[in-house]
């Protein structure tokens, strides 16, 4: 046997556990989604009828997905930009500056991100209740009655009030992985920067960001995929899609089509909008902030 | 002059300071908020929540644990999480060293094709898993006259791994690419084979990254609830899944305490553990674990 | 949209709690002690030995009367052998079992509640049809399942789904509802209970002057027995039935915007909080401003006086219920019966078994048993065993008030349109002002039309 032989042995050897378990539950899976969204059926019954296209039609005009797609966008956009500045301020501070207490914080701040979901929505439940709530009565505490609001009673309000549970789960978890990036510049570019007199600001801009940048275009990614995940989750057990589907979300109202109003095919075509969705929203960010890539 | 030129700098640490103490305090207050509750008395739910229990209230803790069954449970959730990381970590370290580390036809495929597992949410296909899970129990039943792959912890442990392979291979992958050829070519030179390489010399360098990849998955694992519930629809339960029936039997009979009760349970075992080994899991990311 | 009321009663909790724990060993002794469970499979036939599933919802009734129910089956049917399955979410306990192809025999889950799970069984053909049951004769008694039952409960759109004289599901526990109120505080202020929606709004104004509101509702899905009543005040059992039916133009008619209007009026006098608890986590929220004083009515059922027993309450706080108010002087005014339903799923292993056991829900025995817990059946007599609070409650039909009953005829699914969503969930934005009355009235006239070609 020779080295060349060897070598593919051994690469399909390591190789192929990943892909077939890969491919069982993850490919086959998501392919069937594709394929159901051609079908109408109920979940129960036998009778799979083909009917093409025609649960797309429908999407085009239903008034409520519509609504639901408004929402992830919302919660998407500001979910990410608001945690990114957020968590990179505190990853900043936390690695550039002479601070005390700074493992306590580091310590607090990911505690969120450890906790599951169902435990989240409990917790916000609890902070967002209009007359026992824990936000409002603070608020009552400190003389700021009027600033009371239905958390999760307003329309306008609701989807704020689902975002901050969001950016108050996730700072946390990128504050960490920014943490790591910045930690790994070497000292040497800001002592160089600071004897030409650049300010901290000048720091970050010229020196953090750029070095950051790779780092940060990969968590867009799962910015997307874990605010659409995690929205769902929070909406199912906190809202309900409440008050009158105005905190409708994407895979809540798939969930809610192929299993209350018992069209399967139709959910799961609203499946396929939101991974291709995914898809092409990551393959075009990744493509408009592409930047030369600095390396140290 | 000399102040003034302090100042704003003396500013800028205030204002750091108060935006952590901030950030710190929204997430201690709330989380200690719900240990509080859980030792509350029903009654105590109905007035100014930020009122200080009576008396401490245990009984919430017995009777959540008893009616959710949370001992069971509980083994439950750490059999299969334990499986799946022992799946996971066994399939993922090879792919991902042999996907990072050489160059062969098609590596460029399977490391898209691996990657683009990243988009398919597991919301979505756990109904499609499930019915494909149950398509080959009736064939077995009609074999066999059992089913196997429902209500089984090691497929649900199975099922975990699969889908944590993307992530956990992309993350693996990019800290051996960190790592310099010299090592390998050196182990080659002492006659090491591929596979001893591998496991000798290669793997125990990607400790650090090795150590998040497990405290990750396990927290995922952990609370993981959507597969659990799809899959395991008999009796045997995970303690998510657990925690939800709870929640809806007490908040059904309007029992406050002892939902709260129940979420402390759920709660306290990851607290502990995080607590415990807060320095690898954020530091494991920091020694390069996740680089872009 | 949400509906979980059943889910959401409670009877003393800490009661509920000891019988609980109980249950659970209980069933785990069943399990292992049901030797005979080899036959399950091979045989249906009532005289061998079976194994009957019962699922069951666990409402504010508590478990204990199941448990009774299953000792005293047992008893009496030497070769049944009851396995039960008890949960407050009974549908995500049983539909994924279901999917798996393990059916329960019988079950317990009434329609219109938030998963509607009953509802896709409807809709996919998935239910056994039990007219035969109503002319068996009741497990161990000489008299018909019909003729015990009350008149009327076996004709309506729920128990008929299909809009004929068959029968799939069979009623259980009913319940008047009606709008629920503090007559200590009405007492105490010298207001009367307004029998008119005239009277309704005037007192909605003095309530204000009061810093009061005259209406909240739990979550929206409690406005069905509300609204059900208003269609029939307003148009009568006909009109009722093509609206439910979808009927072209019924839900455009000038009896039909009577009720939208009416509402769109009370939602002027609705406490500014209901629509923030109006949620499956908050609800009770809603009904504590009552007990507060800060509302003053509240559309309900019966089992909200067990659920909020150990919420604190205004001093002289007293439960009382009342019609839902007539259109004019002296029409006639309505009280929606609240049932639930118990059927069979036609991929039961053991339907005749389940047939059987379903008979024996109306025996003197189990109608006892149901009855102490306050869970009272829909046969000739029960109401004799009613005590206190309750007796009143049940009286209301005494007093001239009309029993109203029904739902909504069942459909084919059609993708993205939901009756109740626009018709209940709706509520929520007229409530807040978002949506118009004229909106909220035409987009449940669109889901109408869209839903009518897909009748079954």
């Amino acid at each position: 046997m020779n080295r060349k032989k060897r070598e593919r042995l051994f690469i399909m050897a390591c190789l192929s556990p990943a892909v077939i378990l890969f491919l069982i539950f993850m490919v086959w899976p998501t392919f069937e989604v594709f394929r159901m969204s051609l079908y109408r059926w109920g979940g129960f019954s036998n009778t799979q009828t083909f009917v093409g296209l025609e649960n797309f039609k429908i999407l085009w005009n239903d008034s409520n997905f519509y609504r639901s797609f408004q929402n992830t966008i919302l919660l998407i956009v500001v979910v990410t930009v608001v945690t990114l500045a957020v968590a990179i301020f505190f990853a900043n501070i936390l690695i550039r500056e002479k601070l005390k207490g700074k493992n306590f914080f580091r310590v607090i701040f990911y505690i969120p991100n450890i906790l599951s979901i169902v435990v989240i929505a409990g917790i916000f439940s609890a902070i967002y209740r209009p007359s026992q709530g824990l936000l409002n009565n603070t608020l009552s505490l400190i003389n700021l009655e009027n600033l009371h609001q239905l958390w999760l009673g307003d329309q306008k309000i609701v989807i704020y009030s689902l975002i901050a549970a969001l950016i108050w789960q996730a700072i946390g978890y990128y504050m960490v992985m920014y943490m790591s990036s910045i930690a790994s510049i070497p000292e040497s570019f800001y002592e160089a920067a600071a004897l030409v007199g650049a300010n901290k600001w000048v720091q970050f801009k010229d020196i953090t960001l750029p070095l950051l940048w790779n780092n940060l275009r990969t968590t867009l990614t799962f910015f997307i995929i874990s605010t659409i995940n995690l929205s769902f989750l929070l909406v199912q057990t906190m809202t309900g899609g409440g008050p009158d589907g105005s905190s409708q979300v994407f895979l809540f109202y798939m969930y809610n089509q192929a299993y209350t109003n018992s069209t399967y095919g139709y959910g799961m075509a609203i499946g396929v909008v939101v991974f291709l969705f995914s898809f092409i929203l990551s393959a075009v960010l990744m493509k408009v902030t592409k930047r030369d890539v600095l390396e140290f | 002059m000399k102040k003034k030129k302090l100042s704003p700098e003396a500013l800028y640490k205030l204002f750091i300071y108060v935006a952590m103490i901030t950030l710190a305090i929204s997430i201690i207050v709330p989380v200690a908020w719900v240990f509080m509750a859980s030792v509350k008395e029903n009654a105590e739910f109905y007035g100014n929540p930020w009122t200080l229990p009576q008396s401490l209230n245990w009984s919430n803790f017995i009777e959540a644990f008893q009616e959710a069954n949370m001992g069971t449970y509980m083994w439950n959730s750490v059999l299969v999480t334990a499986l799946a990381l022992v799946i996971l970590l066994a399939v993922a370290l090879p792919a991902a060293y042999v996907l990072s580390r050489f160059k062969f036809k098609g590596s460029r495929f399977f490391k898209t094709l691996i990657r683009s597992g990243l988009f398919v949410n597991i919301s979505f296909i756990v109904v499609p898993i499930f019915l494909m899970l149950l398509e080959w129990d009736d064939t077995l039943r009609l074999a066999m006259g059992s089913g196997f792959f429902l209500n089984n912890r090691f497929v649900l442990a199975l099922v975990y791994a699969a889908t944590a392979l993307p992530f956990t291979i992309f993350l693996l992958s990019s800290y051996f690419e960190t790592l310099p050829h010299d090592f390998e070519e050196a182990a080659h030179m002492d006659g090491a084979g591929y596979f001893k390489t591998m496991t000798v010399v290669m793997i125990p360098m990607a400790k650090p990254s090795i150590i998040t990849v497990i405290l990750f998955n396990f927290l995922a694992f952990w609370n993981e609830y959507i597969l659990a519930l799809t899959l395991m629809p008999g009796a045997n339960k995970t303690l998510p899944v657990g925690l939800i029936n709870l929640m809806a039997a007490e908040r059904a009979a309007a029992n406050y305490g002892r939902l709260y009760a129940g979420m402390v349970i759920v709660m306290l075992p990851t607290l502990v553990l995080y607590i415990l080994v807060q320095k690898q899991l954020t530091q494991g990311m920091t020694a390069g674990g996740v680089k872009g | 949209m949400t509906k979980e009321k059943l889910m959401k009663f409670g009877l003393a909790s800490f009661m509920t709690l000891s019988l609980a724990a109980c249950g659970t060993t209980d069933d785990a002794e069943d399990t292992d002690t049901s030797s005979e469970e080899t036959t399950e499979e091979t045989d249906t036939s009532s005289d061998e030995a079976v194994t009957l599933n019962v699922a069951a919802l666990t409402s504010g009734y508590g478990e204990e009367m199941w448990n009774e129910i299953e000792t005293a089956y047992e008893s009496a049917n030497e070769n049944v052998d009851i396995e039960l399955t008890l949960a407050a979410n009974l549908e995500e306990v049983i539909r994924p079992n279901m999917q798996a192809g393990d059916y329960p025999d019988v079950v317990l889950l009434s329609v219109s509640r938030e998963e509607a799970l009953t509802e896709t069984l409807i809709k996919e053909d998935g239910l056994e049809n039990l007219t035969d049951v109503l002319d068996m004769n009741v497990y161990g008694e000489d008299v018909k399942v019909s003729e015990k039952l009350l008149p009327g409960f076996t004709d309506t759109m729920v128990t008929n789904p299909y809009g004929n004289d068959e029968t799939y599901l069979m009623p259980m526990f009913y319940s008047p509802t009606g709008l629920f109120y503090n007559s200590g505080l009405f007492e105490e202020k010298g207001w009367e209970a307004p029998t008119t929606w005239d009277e309704m709004m005037a007192l909605g104004e003095t309530a204000m002057e009061d810093d009061k509101y005259l209406f909240t509702y739990p979550t929206s899905g409690y406005l069905d027995t509300l609204v059900g009543s208003m269609l029939y005040a307003s148009g009568g059992s006909d009109f009722f039935e093509s609206a439910m039916s979808y009927e072209e133009g019924a839900w455009a008619s000038d009896e039909a915007t009577k009720v939208f209007e009416t509402i769109g009026d009370l939602s002027q006098y609705a406490h500014p909080d209901t629509t923030a608890n109006a949620n499956p986590n908050d609800f009770t929220q809603n009904q504590q401003l009552l007990l507060d004083n800060e509302t003053l009515f509240m559309p309900n059922g019966t089992w909200i006086v067990g659920e909020m027993e150990e919420a604190p309450r205004a001093d002289g706080f007293e439960w009382d219920m009342m019609a839902v108010p007539a259109f004019e002087d002296d029409a006639d005014r309505y009280a929606f019966t609240f049932f639930e339903q118990i059927w069979v799923p036609s991929e039961a292993q053991n339907i005749d078994a389940a047939k059987e056991f379903v008979t024996y829900m109306y025996a003197d025995e189990a109608v006892d048993i149901f009855a102490e817990s306050n869970a009272i059946q829909p046969v000739e007599g029960s109401t004799d065993l009613l005590t206190g609070q309750n007796e009143k409650f049940y009286a209301i039909y005494d007093e001239g008030v009309l029993p109203a009953m029904g739902g909504f005829a069942a459909t084919d699914p059609v993708p993205g349109v939901s009756i109740s969503d626009e018709l209940y969930g709706k509520v929520d934005s007229v409530m807040s002002g978002d949506v118009s009355v004229e909106e909220w009235q035409n987009s449940v006239i669109e889901a109408s039309d869209q839903l009518r070609p897909a009748l079954q």
